[in-house]
C-alpha cells in the first residue's frame, strides 16, 4: 500500500490542472484571434493592419520595470524549484546514511 | 451635354489618340474631318442647329440658310479642335468656371462661350487669343494684349455696350444698397512662393460685375450661388476637420486602452508568479520539515535509494 502525501498530491494535481487549463484557454483565444484576423474581407484587412500598426507603436519602455520584475520572479521560481531537489537529495542521503548505520 | 451632340466624334485627333486624353494636343493641320459631317448635321432640324450654334458661340440668326449654318458650325468645330488647350484652360481658370480637368476641347469651348464679361484683367495673352477666337474676333498669335482687348471691345457692338453699361449701373446701385465696396474685393494676398510665376491669379468678381455680366436677376443668382457654394465648402471643411479630430481621438484612446491592457496582463502575470513563489516557499518549508527535520520512519526498501553523489571514505565524490 503506497503512502500518499496529501500536500504533495494537492499541489501536483493543482499545478497540473491549472497549467493545462491555462494553456488550453490561451491557445484557444490566440487561435480565435488568428482566424478572425486572417479573414479576406477588406474591413478585416484594415483591422489587421491597424492592429499591426498598434503593435509596432507599442513602447516597451513603459513596461520595462514590470517585465524585469517578472523575469526576476521567474529566476526565483527556478531557484526554489532547485532547492526542492536539493532537499530531497539531502533526505535520500540521510536515509542512506541511517541505513548504513543500522546495518553496521 | 456635349457628349450627346451630333457628330461629336467626327472631328478626329491624331490617329491612335483617344479623344478623352486632354493633354495630347493635336496640331491644326493634322485634324481630320469626318467623312460626311455636313450631311449628318444637315439632317438636324433648324431649332436644334440653332441651339448647337449658340453652344459654340455662333449667332444663328446671322445665317440665313440651313446650309450656311451647318458650314459655320462645322468650321467652328474645326477651329476649336485646332485651338491650344492650355490657352483655353487659362480662360477657364481666369473666369473660375466649373470644368473638370479631363474635359474635352468642345466642353471647354462651350464653357468659354458662356463668359460674357468685358473685363479682361488678369487674363494671359494666349487666353485672350482663345477668347477672341471664340467670340469671332479675327486675331493672330502675335497680336499684343491691348490690341486684342480693343478688338474684343469693338466686336461688342453699341447696343450690347449700352446694355452692359446699364447693367453696370444697376449693379453699382445694388452694390451700394448691400454695402459691398470694390476696394474690399480688389485686395488679394500675395501669391505663395510655390506658385508658378506665370500662374493666372484667381479672379474675384464683385456683385457689380456679376450683374453687369448676367443682368440683375442672373447676377444676384450667381452671387447667391457663389455664396452658397462657399458656405457649403466651408461647412464641408469643418466637417472634415471634425472627422479628423474624432479619428485622432479614437486613435489616442485605442493607444491608451492598449497600454492599459498590456499593463494589466503584466500585472496578472506578476501576481501569478508571486502566488507561485509563495506556494513554492511553503512547499519548501514543508519538504524541509518532512524530509530533514522529522523524516517518517519507514521500512527499509529492498533496493534502497542511492543518492546521486555518494562520498567515499576519502571524501571524493563518486557516481554509482
Amino acid at each position: 500500500m503506497p503512502r500518499i502525501d496529501l500536500f504533495n498530491l494537492f499541489r501536483y494535481a493543482l499545478g497540473t490542472i491549472v497549467t493545462i487549463y491555462a494553456t488550453v484557454v490561451t491557445f484557444q483565444s490566440l487561435w480565435g484571434w488568428y482566424v478572425w484576423l486572417a479573414g479576406s474581407d477588406k474591413y478585416i484587412s484594415l483591422v489587421r493592419r491597424y492592429v499591426i500598426l498598434h503593435a509596432l507603436r507599442l513602447r516597451f519602455r513603459a513596461f520595462w520595470g514590470d517585465v524585469i520584475i517578472c523575469l526576476l520572479l521567474c529566476v526565483a521560481f527556478v531557484i526554489l524549484w532547485y532547492a526542492h531537489h536539493l532537499i530531497y537529495d539531502l533526505g535520500d542521503r540521510v536515509a542512506h546514511a541511517r541505513q548504513l548505520t543500522q546495518q553496521h | 451635354m456635349p457628349g450627346s451632340l451630333p457628330n461629336s466624334t467626327e472631328l478626329k485627333m491624331l490617329p491612335g489618340t483617344a479623344p478623352m486624353e486632354p493633354h495630347d494636343v493635336a496640331p491644326a493641320e493634322e485634324v481630320v474631318a469626318g467623312v460626311t459631317p455636313e450631311r449628318q448635321l444637315s439632317e438636324l432640324p433648324r431649332d436644334e442647329l440653332s441651339h448647337l450654334a449658340e453652344e459654340y458661340g455662333l449667332d444663328s440668326t446671322a445665317y440665313k440658310t440651313r446650309q450656311q449654318l451647318v458650314i459655320a458650325i462645322h468650321e467652328r468645330r474645326q477651329m476649336i479642335a485646332s485651338m491650344d488647350r492650355e490657352a483655353m484652360l487659362d480662360v477657364i481658370r481666369w473666369s473660375r468656371r466649373p470644368v473638370t480637368a479631363n474635359a474635352t476641347k468642345e466642353q471647354i469651348a462651350q464653357e468659354i462661350t458662356r463668359i460674357r464679361t468685358m473685363r479682361f484683367s488678369g487674363l494671359s495673352q494666349r487666353g485672350l487669343l482663345a477668347l477672341a477666337k471664340m467670340r469671332g474676333v479675327p486675331a493672330s498669335e502675335d497680336d499684343p494684349v491691348p490690341l486684342l482687348i480693343r478688338r474684343l471691345k469693338r466686336k461688342e457692338g453699341v447696343f450690347h455696350k449700352l446694355n452692359r453699361k446699364r447693367r453696370a449701373m444697376i449693379g453699382s446701385l445694388v452694390a451700394k444698397v448691400i454695402g459691398e465696396t470694390e476696394s474690399a474685393a480688389d485686395y488679394q494676398f500675395l501669391p505663395g512662393e510655390t506658385a508658378a510665376p506665370d500662374a493666372v491669379p484667381p479672379r474675384t468678381s464683385t456683385i457689380k460685375e456679376d450683374i453687369e455680366e448676367s443682368g440683375l436677376i442672373g447676377g444676384i443668382t450667381n452671387r447667391l450661388k457663389k455664396s452658397a457654394d462657399a458656405y457649403v465648402n466651408e461647412k464641408l471643411d469643418e466637417i472634415e476637420a471634425r472627422i479628423d479630430r474624432k479619428l485622432d481621438e479614437i486613435d489616442r484612446r485605442l493607444a491608451e486602452w492598449r497600454d492599459k491592457e498590456v499593463a494589466n496582463r503584466i500585472l496578472i502575470l506578476k501576481i501569478t508568479l508571486w502566488a507561485s513563489l509563495v506556494v513554492l516557499v511553503i512547499s519548501l518549508i514543508y519538504s524541509y520539515i518532512t524530509v530533514i527535520l522529522f523524516p517518517r520512519p519507514s521500512a527499509p526498501p529492498p533496493n534502497p535509494v542511492v543518492p546521486h553523489h555518494v562520498h567515499t571514505d576519502n571524501g571524493s565524490p563518486t557516481n554509482k
